[in-house]
């Protein structure tokens, strides 16, 4: 067994390489940047990609168990993940929360453009209420002291207009303030000791939904 | 051995990157993206303006060329390339369609590509969520397609793949620098 003590010399200075060199990098690439309907600024730079454009609120995703692919790819879990979310990051780009881009009491896609995608892989229950596996659309209606997480049955939809005839479960969860501003809208889980919590944060506010396995 | 101290580096490397988000993750230097087929499915959807029912779906990450010569270069020729970056390139199908001669059943599949300088070999394969190509297993493949490569007008900089309608179905096209190819898949 190589000592781990030995391999933080390696590991520190490569963080730091790469701590750099991650902020000199320019998220945004192209000139018009969406027939999308994600943040409609336009950036200065190269020339519209011909076949598909390059998104100013780019897509992610996050695994539950964290970082499950790299974990496969090593071999490192043999089980079927629980849960995935696939959103699309809007920033901030110098604007408020709550005075230019949401209103308390409607509708939030959490996210852009497709609307934010909840893959639960094997049966949850949230807040008591039993979440069969499958696939759903998330979104949330925010108010100052809470957030309705909405699961709605109308996936592979845009996130504008949600549906709320298809609307499966709601559940009133607290939010509150942190001491950091978070640029892009952020979706991960965090293991807690009966399952994860969904985490949610963007600006100074963060959310948290918990899901049992 | 090595395969461990792959990992501590990743993670290691993960952790060193969030520091400077407050624990959470940065926005990726190759972002994700999605195309559907129909193109424009979801919008088509909200707008009660759907034409035909929903097939096919990708998900990928889109490295950017960045001055680099790619194929020959970063990607080398003769080599499984992951076709993307970081979560490995997802398609799901929501019907069953046939590609190279073969029917595929609905589903989620990882997509691969075997680059070579005149034609591509697009591959199929059944292991989902996992990461990149690196631990690729031709036991899991369902189908390899060949496909010719053709040049474009000009120089694609990020990674770029959409479905485009044909007779047949539709084609799968993926494009960057200087090439592209077409995955004709039929239903």
């Amino acid at each position: 067994m190589w000592s781990l003590t030995r391999s933080y010399f390696i590991i520190i200075p490569l963080i730091f390489l790469v701590a750099c060199s991650h902020k000199e990098n320019k998220p945004v690439e192209n000139g018009i940047i969406s027939s999308k309907d994600s943040s409609k600024i336009k950036a200065p730079g190269k020339n519209e990609n011909p076949y598909v454009i390059f998104d100013v609120s780019p897509m992610d995703m996050s695994y539950y168990p964290a970082d499950y692919p790299k974990l496969k790819m090593a071999k490192a879990v043999s089980t079927l993940p629980m849960a995935r979310v696939v959103y699309s990051r809007p920033h901030l780009q110098g604007r408020q929360l709550f005075n230019n881009l949401l209103k308390y009491g409607e509708p939030w896609r959490l996210g852009a453009n497709e609307s934010t995608e909840l893959d639960i892989y094997s049966d949850a229950n949230i807040q008591d209420k039993k979440i069969k596996a499958g696939r759903y659309v998330l979104y949330c209606i925010p108010q100052p002291d809470n957030w309705t997480i909405i699961i709605n049955s109308n996936i592979d939809s845009w996130g504008l207009h949600p549906d709320s005839t298809k609307d499966i479960a709601r559940f009133i969860i607290p939010v509150k303030q942190t001491a950091n501003h978070l640029e892009y809208f952020t979706m991960i889980f965090e293991k807690t000791s009966t399952g994860a919590e969904l985490l949610m944060a963007w600006d100074n506010l963060e959310a948290r939904l918990p899901l049992k396995f | 051995m090595r395969r461990l101290f792959i990992i501590i580096i990743t993670v290691a490397l993960s952790t060193g990157l969030r520091a400077q988000t407050g624990g959470m993750p940065p926005l990726d230097k190759s972002p994700m993206d999605m195309s559907y087929y129909p193109a424009n499915y979801p919008v088509q959807k909200i707008q009660d303006k759907i034409t035909e029912p929903l097939v096919a779906r990708i998900i990928y990450s889109r490295p950017q060329k960045s001055g680099r010569v790619i194929f020959g270069g970063l990607v080398k020729f003769g080599e499984v390339w992951r076709m993307g970056a970081n979560e490995a390139t997802e398609i799901e199908f929501y019907k069953h369609v046939k590609t190279g001669g073969k029917k595929i059943a609905r589903g989620r599949y990882t997509l691969y590509a075997l680059v070579n300088e005149s034609s591509w070999t697009i591959i199929i394969n059944k292991e989902t969520d996992t990461w990149g190509s690196f631990k690729y297993d031709t036991k899991k493949d369902v189908v390899r397609v060949e496909v010719p490569v053709q040049k474009t007008d000009a120089i694609i900089e990020s990674l770029a793949m959409m479905f485009e309608k044909t007779n047949s179905g539709c084609n799968l096209t993926i494009a960057w620098d200087n090439t592209k190819v077409s995955l004709p898949v039929t239903f």
